[in-house]
């Protein structure tokens, strides 16, 4: 089946630093996501795969090359275009959560909700993520699955185009990681979201549909994955 | 949908509801005073704008020589209605002892102009009664229904009055100062007035025929007035037209045709257009640099306190770098989340606004009242509620927090998401650490806990600064007023100065004294017309040669002499300098050259020889005003003196600032103490917190509660006692400044003193108030849990 080209990375590339300190993290990056799918960005720690996020998600700019969104390309957005794409389009899921320690659970996925227009619905959103119980407890009362199911809703409350992850998993357990996996598949086939993920973990290229190897800055393998698992059937 | 984030503002006020209480209260004080002062002023202004019509105030008066004849008044009466309003002046006695305790002025009840309001009681209705005044009632403790002795008779106090044209009670209206305390402006049935056989000064009220509108027109109306009556007076009514009547000199047949009117011959001593009138003017001009002054005072304070919560805020941000970094990431714009964190000052303030104004217009309004009705004369009032009471106490502090807290709010929201998601807010070009000198190890970790809350502590040096200013004025202004009464009596003249109505007597014959000591002398009075203040009255002495009372041995040409060293303070003058003095109510000046400084306090100044003095003024040879003495005179009939000046007249003006002001400067101490201990508990408060994680981590490391003291509170010490002592000199200076521009609008001059101890007790209250602070603060840094360091959330 052929799907739609939504995500365009065209010769991006970016360094940091200047002179003898210079470094260049991405060297000319080329590949394309489809609407939907469910990519993974794989490599070791230094290989550039937070930064290409980075830059997918509008904070941070290429030195060269593109990205393109549905072909509109970021680099000729402005900050104002910037933060409305961003509103509009994206969704972010950190690995240490970032929510909100004075709101409580539902209140922090409201703040997600507050920018769309047409945000999911907060309670049955609550229901799936197995959240309604602890709807009124604070951050500080959440374990680290509960905090990170949470920084879940509020990045897809609003119901994103794309929903980028820097390491979801990568503060949490064996067990937990696998619920959270789950959870972002679930929300991949229910709300039909592209979802980037960005993981060191080699298994988890087994439950996307595409899996993208970095190494150095470059890609190394550009891998379709015609047998994917589902994430409890992970192992690592 | 309205922004979820608002549910954070309460709870973050719950969470921190100590920082918020003692902001919240601090600045509820301050507009609470600003809107006590605001209402209170404006009600009273009011009050006096009103009394011009319900009290008919004059348009001025003038004093004769001698009672003016029919004829005389119908001449002069061609601008303006004039009303008799003689007086006599005479001595109160509060408790029968035969001394002499107070002045007071005699009135009889008037009834067309200048009216009484009557504060309590009534009016005097036959003789033994009396109404005084209810300041110096006040002051003196003198009750409705009391008996107190005037020129030694008993007589009844049946009313207290506030005269419309003595609402600051100046005896005469080129004094020095007012003084509410020694002076007394009283009322008595007319009957009774007439029967007191004192001497009467014959001065008249008017109201001009014209209405003018403003001070120009006013002055101009009463300049040429002043030079009509002046004529008439001299001409016994036959012109007004000066030049004709001095041609009279010199034509004989004119100067017979003047003679006509000898009966009517008199003399203006005095002439006091209202616009200048002390007595009237000085408590509204006070009154509205009392508000300027509160004011500035209110917006130093709440730019203090806005920078203290943009600091607070500036952390919050620091400490939910993530939170907003993700916020951003996710589309939150920068303008949302700087909405979102001004909403917390501004609200603050709007609550400290309201509980502000509600504690203005009701305790701190009555407070304020109390402290002009203290101070002056003043009539009744009604509270009036205004707008730019409003503006000032609500509109302005809401805008003031609004600028800081944006400018500093907004560049610190400025960076990009990326560089909040990496915690990285440092808006710094700098890659490495500052290198530090190689001290020992703490004294770096000190330096290096100074350099990273730099902002929070250069807050604390301008807090520090505004409280030490307020304690600079608290101690120093008493002790100002202690130090001139205590030296004025070392480098008097001499201790009675008698000015004589004449030098020679009816018969022609020169007034002598047999007094041991007595030493003839001249003055006279001019004024200034450029300088620090225009208009300011000098006294010009004559002194004899080889005066025992003026020790000038310098040979003076013409038009050289000595001036007094307040004269050469006030006026910033130097020897060489050319001064230019001119008559009162005429247009004549004199010109001087200042030759040398005379070490005396009483006053601004000129000294000359006597038969220089007499030359340039046009005396004769002999002529002279009158004797000073050490010991009092009691061979010179007292109907031939004018007046005579003491060491008390000349010390009024800080008994008077000493009954006015020196009450509340002991409240100003007190305040001062308790807004140190708050300024400083909010300051260290969110320093401490800023480094709680570090302190977390250096406990988990093994520092002892004592070692982290040691970093932490030894460091702010250091930071306190550094800026008291910085901030001790800036305060005496910023005294100084205000000192003189106060000064500028009076008659006279001080110099402001503070002792050594005067600016030990300054830093003494300053550490004290941190000394309390700095044990919370311990009680604090104990309770910071080792936890803190190892949490892995925000």
């Amino acid at each position: 089946m052929t799907k739609e080209e939504f995500l365009t990375v065209s010769n991006v590339c970016k360094s940091f630093g200047t002179g003898d300190s210079r470094q260049e993290v991405l060297r000319g990056m080329d590949f394309t996501v489809a609407k939907g799918e469910f990519c993974v960005l794989l490599g070791p720690s230094g290989s550039g795969k937070s930064t290409l996020l980075n830059i997918i998600g509008g904070i941070d700019q290429a030195d060269d090359g593109y990205i393109a969104i549905a072909g509109d390309k970021l680099r000729e957005m402005d900050e104002k275009a910037l933060t409305r794409y961003r509103r509009k389009h994206l969704g972010y899921v950190f690995q240490l959560y970032n929510l909100i320690p004075n709101l409580n659970v539902k209140e922090n996925i409201e703040v997600g909700a507050y920018l769309s227009d047409k945000p999911l619905d907060i309670d049955e959103l609550l229901n799936t993520l197995g959240l309604w119980e602890h709807r009124y407890k604070l951050p500080n009362q959440l374990s680290g699955g509960q905090q990170q199911r949470t920084s879940i809703g509020r990045a897809i409350v609003k119901n994103p185009d794309i929903l980028l992850c820097d390491e979801p998993t990568g503060a949490l357990d064996y067990n937990t990681s696998k619920e959270i996996l789950k959870l972002i598949e679930d929300v991949n086939q229910k709300y039909g979201n592209t979802i980037i993920m960005v993981t060191h973990n080699n298994a988890i290229s087994d439950m996307a549909d595409h899996t993208i190897k970095l190494r150095d800055g470059k890609v190394r393998k550009n891998i379709v994955n015609d047998h994917k698992i589902s994430a409890m059937e992970l192992d690592w | 949908m309205k922004s979820p984030l608002r549910k954070r503002i309460f709870r973050e006020v719950r969470k921190d509801w100590k920082k918020y209480i003692v902001l919240t209260l601090l600045m509820a004080f301050m507009i609470a005073l600003a809107s006590g002062v605001n209402v209170a002023n404006d009600s009273m202004m009011a009050a006096i704008d009103e009394s011009y019509e319900k009290y008919n105030i004059e348009s001025g008066h003038f004093e004769l020589k001698d009672q003016a004849t029919p004829e005389l008044l119908e001449k002069m009466s061609k601008e303006i209605t004039i009303y008799e309003q003689f007086y006599k002046d005479s001595v109160e006695d509060f408790d029968g002892d035969g001394k002499e305790e107070s002045s007071v002025r005699l009135f009889k009840i008037r009834k067309d102009v200048n009216l009484a309001c009557i504060m309590e009681g009534r009016l005097p209705e036959k003789a033994g009664e009396i109404a005084i005044d209810r300041n110096h009632a006040t002051n003196r403790k003198i009750k409705v229904g009391d008996i107190i002795y005037i020129g030694g008779e008993a007589t009844e106090v049946v009313g207290l009055v506030s005269n419309a044209d003595y609402s600051t009670l100046y005896k005469k209206n080129s004094d020095f100062m007012f003084n509410a305390v020694d002076f007394d402006v009283a009322l008595l049935e007319e009957n009774a007035w007439e029967e007191k056989s004192l001497g009467v000064v014959y001065e008249y009220a008017y109201k001009s025929k014209t209405e003018l509108k403003n001070d120009s027109e006013k002055k101009e109306f009463s300049d040429k007035l002043m030079e009509h009556l002046a004529v008439l007076a001299a001409t016994g009514g036959y012109t007004d037209d000066k030049d004709l009547a001095e041609s009279a000199r010199n034509d004989q047949a004119l100067m017979m045709e003047i003679l006509k009117n000898k009966d009517s011959i008199n003399e203006l001593k005095d002439f006091v257009p209202e616009y200048a009138n002390q007595a009237i003017h000085f408590a509204p001009n006070d009154m509205g640099s009392d508000k300027s002054l509160v004011g500035v005072l209110v917006y130093v304070f709440i730019f203090v306190l806005a920078f203290v919560f943009a600091i607070t805020t500036s952390n919050t941000i620091t400490s939910e770098s993530a939170v907003i970094g993700t916020l951003r990431a996710t589309g939150y714009t920068r303008g949302e989340l700087v909405r979102h964190y001004m909403l917390l000052p501004i609200l603050v303030t709007l609550l400290a606004s309201v509980i502000g104004n509600i504690l203005g217009y009701t305790y701190f309004k009555d407070v304020c009242v109390d402290l002009y009705y203290n101070s002056y004369s003043l009539m009744t009032y009604e509270t009036r509620w205004n707008a730019s009471a409003f503006l000032v106490t609500t509109v302005l502090p809401c805008i003031l927090m609004f600028i800081v807290n944006i400018v500093v709010i907004y560049r610190k929201l400025r960076l990009s998401p990326l560089k909040f998601l990496r915690h990285d807010l440092s808006t710094s070009k700098r890659k490495k650490a500052r290198r530090l000198p190689s001290w020992r190890f703490m004294n770096r970790f000190r330096l290096r806990i100074l350099l990273n809350n730099m902002g929070g502590y250069l807050i604390l040096f301008c807090g520090i600064a505004f409280v030490m200013l307020l304690l600079a004025f608290s101690t120093g202004l008493p002790e100002t007023l202690n130090h001139y009464k205590d030296n004025l009596g070392g480098n008097l003249i001499c201790n009675y100065q008698y000015i004589l109505k004449n030098y020679e007597d009816e018969e022609g014959n020169e007034i002598t004294t047999d007094q041991e000591g007595a030493e003839k002398y001249s003055v006279t009075s001019l004024e200034t017309i450029d300088g620090a203040h225009v208009g300011e009255e000098i006294s010009v002495y004559g002194f004899t040669e080889g005066s025992r009372y003026v020790h000038i041995s310098e040979e003076l040409k013409d038009n050289e002499v000595w001036i007094t060293s307040p004269y050469k303070k006030k006026f910033r003058l130097k020897e060489g300098d050319v001064i230019t003095l001119k008559e009162k109510y005429e247009n004549t000046s004199y010109e001087f050259v200042v030759k040398g400084v005379y070490d005396y306090d009483g006053g601004l100044a000129v000294f000359l020889p006597q038969k220089n003095f007499n030359k340039i003024f046009g005396h004769e040879e002999s002529a002279f005003s009158g004797y000073f003495s050490q010991e009092a005179i009691h061979d010179i009939d007292s109907e031939l003196i004018y007046s005579v000046i003491t060491l008390d007249d000349i010390m009024s003006i800080a008994t008077q600032l000493d009954h006015s002001m020196g009450g509340m400067m002991d409240m100003v101490a007190y305040v001062c103490l308790i807004m140190a201990v708050l300024i400083m508990y909010l300051l260290t408060k969110i320093i401490i917190e800023k480094n709680s994680n570090s302190i977390s981590m250096i406990k988990v490391l093994g520092y002892e509660n004592g070692e982290i003291n040691s970093l932490y509170i030894l460091l702010t010490s250091i930071v306190v006692v550094f800026s008291a002592l910085a901030t001790a000199a800036l305060a005496i200076g910023g005294l100084y400044v205000i000192f003189r521009i106060y000064m500028g609008s009076l008659n006279g001059w001080f110099d402001v003193y503070v002792s050594a101890w005067g600016i030990a007790k300054m830093i003494l209250i300053l550490v004290i108030s941190y000394a309390i602070v700095a044990f919370f603060d311990m009680i604090r840094i104990k309770r910071i849990p080792l936890a803190d360091a190892l949490k892995n959330v925000e």
